[in-house]
């Protein structure tokens, strides 16, 4: 009995499955992956801005070397430290910088490097120590230790600090050291909606948070003023608060392989590590990626997958703590600019392998109009 | 695969495949539906699939492992640390000679842990908390200092190996092809299936299979064969199995270490997934806790376990790939799942049950109506919501190993 009544319900859901298998979605063959939702036909694109009359591009003079052979710099690096092949590495670059430079002692330096994941209280404790062995100026790199050197510089109101990537802290003693990513951003958004072939291009920042939405949204804005019509693919790993964004390559990977299966065929990361599977995914699809940070092309570990980045997105975190050293050496912080910004190089992108060679006419178009103020970049995402 | 013991016995027991075999059916219908009247074609496409089983084969690694060593009775909060100690160990064998080497490199090292592990809990009978946290406080800093050592001098890297050779992907041919002929036409279900079925039969690596075939293979070694059911016992009564002679000591040495290895299988898993350059500290972000939670999600069986991480893969899959659009897609299928079970147990006069359902559908309809988009950070931890609520649901029928965590001493039944 029972047997039999499977049957009959069987036979049922079967024949309605064939009804339903007969029938065609609306949307017919243009759904799933390769070339879904493009627009190539339609991508018209602006012209350049006209150069701006009275030469006004040219980039702010450059401080004279101080001599820094007085000074004893601390610098307190984040996460990582020397050799992460990303900003604390710029970071030194730039002591290194000064080291050769500006006359200041290698021994009258110290670096200290913070661990994974470590509470405010270490961050602290290690401010405090390069304070107490009596280093003057310190520079602590990233937006971590906000709120540690908030306590210590309250502290020590005779030391002189910086912070890289953070304006938060408003002390007499301590000087943001504060990039406009959204002005570099937005010139890889013009390289990217130039050299796209779809009319569509991808985003894939790390963890969203106001950091990152600054370059996503140069990054758009630049892309737009090139195609007004042009498609931007914005995607995060992780939202805010859960850092492993910034070092998970296989979300990488799966995030840029859905933007290139919709049709994007140039990508921007701002996603730290995790752009290594940014990176695989677009060598794998045989399209083309923008680095961030340093000149991505040049990095050793990214040997493999260079052919594919056509630029990066440079911040020069190395410019800006030379400069640091450089107005502390002189005894003028007043002389550093508010922001680092494309007008004082702090940031930029990079040329190398020659792929953006062919529009470099347009992006310093592009460069000179945010310099001269004609085009202003805006710092958060408008949608 | 769950055997319920306690069901009616009025009523004929239905065969587990059947069951199996109708709960995935239903689950695929219900994308189905939920594709076709949401226009979330992304939940059905061979790319969500593919993501979905890459993003699910670390977690199904460590989740296995975490089942070897607790149905031995030791709880296992060290898979997050074996399976960092996994990721550096296939890099560095990895690198040097390729991929092979490195899923073998993975194992050993995670063996290596799961011994440290063993050694701990069963001969010194520290507890099982403790020693797991340790271990995986151990594994973030003895890769940290190893991969200075000797991964700084090749990468310039110190958080970073050099490149590590990849598998090569392959798919079932002629099948795969013709299924992404079906899934072009998109033709309501079938083409559904043939997404589903496609991402799973292309872009496979040699991982993926093992992956898979460790889900029965484990189900076979630990319950049908006497050396599974020896393990097991110590799990539930050492004492009673030591009265019978099994070696109790060695039967969970042996469990620890297997699942050390697998939660090592998973380290490589990660570290040749496609995307990868290589070993990348942090790079498991939590992957082998998440593997615990599949586990019990999975009431400590293996069937289960490759649901739950199937789970946390297919939404974390389609989350990334299509964001919260697609996400939001889901809660009508979650409306749709609610509604069935509602009607299948009105059917069976389960009306407590049957009230709950439809109100809950009634609420993430409610839900789905009301918004556009899952914000993303919802959207980011949907897996987590799911599987919380499952557990919340379904922790009544949960049945973890009888003695599992307890303190056991060689002779103390005496």
């Amino acid at each position: 009995m029972r047997i039999r009544r499977g049957f009959v319900l069987a036979a049922a859901v079967l024949t309605s499955a064939l009804v339903v298998v007969g029938c065609a979605r609306d949307t017919g063959t243009t759904q799933p992956a390769g070339g879904g939702g493009t627009n190539a036909g339609a991508c018209a694109r602006n012209s350049a801005p006209p150069a701006p009359a009275g030469g006004a591009a040219s980039a702010a003079p450059a401080q004279p070397n101080a001599d820094a052979s007085g000074l004893k710099v601390g610098v307190a690096f984040d996460i990582g430290g020397r050799g992460d092949a990303s900003f604390n590495d710029a970071a030194g670059a730039g002591l290194d910088r000064a080291i050769s430079q500006l006359g200041l002692a290698k021994a009258n330096t110290k670096e200290l490097t913070a661990g994974p994941n470590e509470s405010e209280d270490a961050a602290a404790t290690r401010l405090r120590q390069l304070v107490s062995d009596g280093y003057n100026p310190i520079i602590a790199v990233g937006f971590k230790y906000a709120t540690a050197l908030k306590t210590v510089a309250t502290e020590s109101p005779n030391t002189k600090f910086a912070i890289v990537d953070d304006s938060s802290v408003d002390l007499p003693n301590v000087t943001p050291l504060v990039f406009a990513e959204e002005q570099g951003s937005f010139l890889v958004g013009v390289a990217a909606a130039l050299k796209t072939q779809t009319c569509k291009i991808g985003f894939v920042g790390g963890v969203e948070q106001p950091l990152i939405q600054k370059f996503q949204a140069g990054y758009v804005q630049g892309a737009k003023a090139v195609a007004p019509n042009i498609q931007v693919d914005v995607d995060y790993l992780t939202p805010a608060g859960d850092f492993t964004g910034f070092s998970d390559p296989a979300k990488g990977q799966v995030v840029a392989t859905g933007q290139l299966d919709s049709g994007a065929d140039v990508i921007y990361h701002a996603a730290g590590a995790s752009g290594q599977g940014v990176f695989q995914a677009v060598k794998a699809a045989g399209k083309s990626a923008i680095g961030v940070d340093s000149d991505q092309y040049n990095i050793p570990g990214l040997a493999d997958v260079k052919d594919v980045i056509i630029t990066s997105m440079l911040k020069r975190v190395d410019v800006a703590v030379f400069d640091y050293l450089n107005a502390a050496a002189a005894g003028n912080l007043s002389t550093l600019p508010k922001t680092f910004d494309l007008k004082v190089d702090g940031v930029g992108y990079a040329t190398s392998g020659g792929k953006v060679d062919d529009i470099a006419a347009q992006l310093d178009a592009y460069k000179a109009a945010i310099i001269s103020g004609a085009i202003k970049v805006g710092t958060a995402p408008t949608s | 695969m769950s055997a319920a013991p306690q069901s009616d016995p009025r009523r004929p027991r239905i065969p587990t495949w059947v069951r199996v075999v109708s709960v995935v059916a239903a689950g695929v219908v219900i994308l189905s539906v939920t594709a076709t009247l949401t226009g979330q074609y992304q939940l059905t496409s061979r790319g969500t699939t593919q993501a979905a089983v890459l993003l699910l084969l670390p977690i199904l690694f460590a989740g296995l492992g975490g089942l070897w060593s607790e149905r031995a009775g030791v709880i296992n909060i060290g898979l997050e640390g074996m399976m960092i100690l996994g990721t550096w160990g296939a890099a560095w064998a990895g690198y040097q000679w390729g991929p092979w080497a490195a899923v073998l490199g993975g194992i050993v090292l995670g063996a290596l842990g799961g011994l440290l592990h063993a050694v701990a809990t069963v001969t010194f009978n520290v507890n099982h908390i403790v020693s797991g946290v340790a271990i995986t406080l151990l594994g973030m800093g003895v890769t940290k200092y190893l991969s200075t050592l000797l991964f700084e001098p090749i990468s310039q890297n110190p958080r970073q190996s050099p490149r590590v050779e990849a598998f090569n992907t392959f798919s079932v041919q002629p099948v795969a092809d013709s299924l992404a002929s079906v899934e072009s036409q998109q033709r309501v279900l079938l083409s559904d299936v043939a997404g589903l079925l496609g991402g799973l039969l292309s872009g496979l690596t040699p991982l993926v299979i093992i992956g898979f075939a460790l889900v029965p293979i484990s189900y076979l070694v630990l319950w049908r064969t006497r050396f599974g059911l020896r393990l097991r016992s110590c799990g539930e009564n050492p004492v009673a199995a030591e009265s019978l002679g099994v070696k109790v000591v060695t039967y969970k040495y042996v469990g620890v270490v297997i699942s050390g290895a697998l939660a090592g299988l998973g380290g490589a898993a990660l570290t040749l997934n496609p995307g990868q350059l290589g070993y990348l500290e942090g790079q498991t972000g939590g992957r082998g806790y998440i593997g615990l939670a599949a586990m019990i999600f999975g009431n400590w069986r293996p069937g289960g376990l490759l649901a739950g991480s199937a789970l946390f893969g297919y939404v974390d899959g389609v989350q990334l790939r299509a964001g919260g659009e697609a996400v939001h897609g889901l809660l009508y299928g979650a409306t749709i799942l609610a509604v069935g079970l509602a009607v299948v147990w009105v059917a069976r006069r389960r009306w407590r049950a049957a009230l709950i359902a439809a109100v809950a559908g009634a609420v993430v309809y409610g839900v789905y109506y009301s918004i556009d988009t899952v914000p993303r950070e919802f959207a980011a931890y949907a897996p987590q919501l799911v599987t919380l609520l499952v557990l919340a649901v379904a922790s009544q029928r949960l049945r973890p190993p009888a003695a599992i965590g307890l303190e056991y001493r060689r002779g103390e039944g005496d």
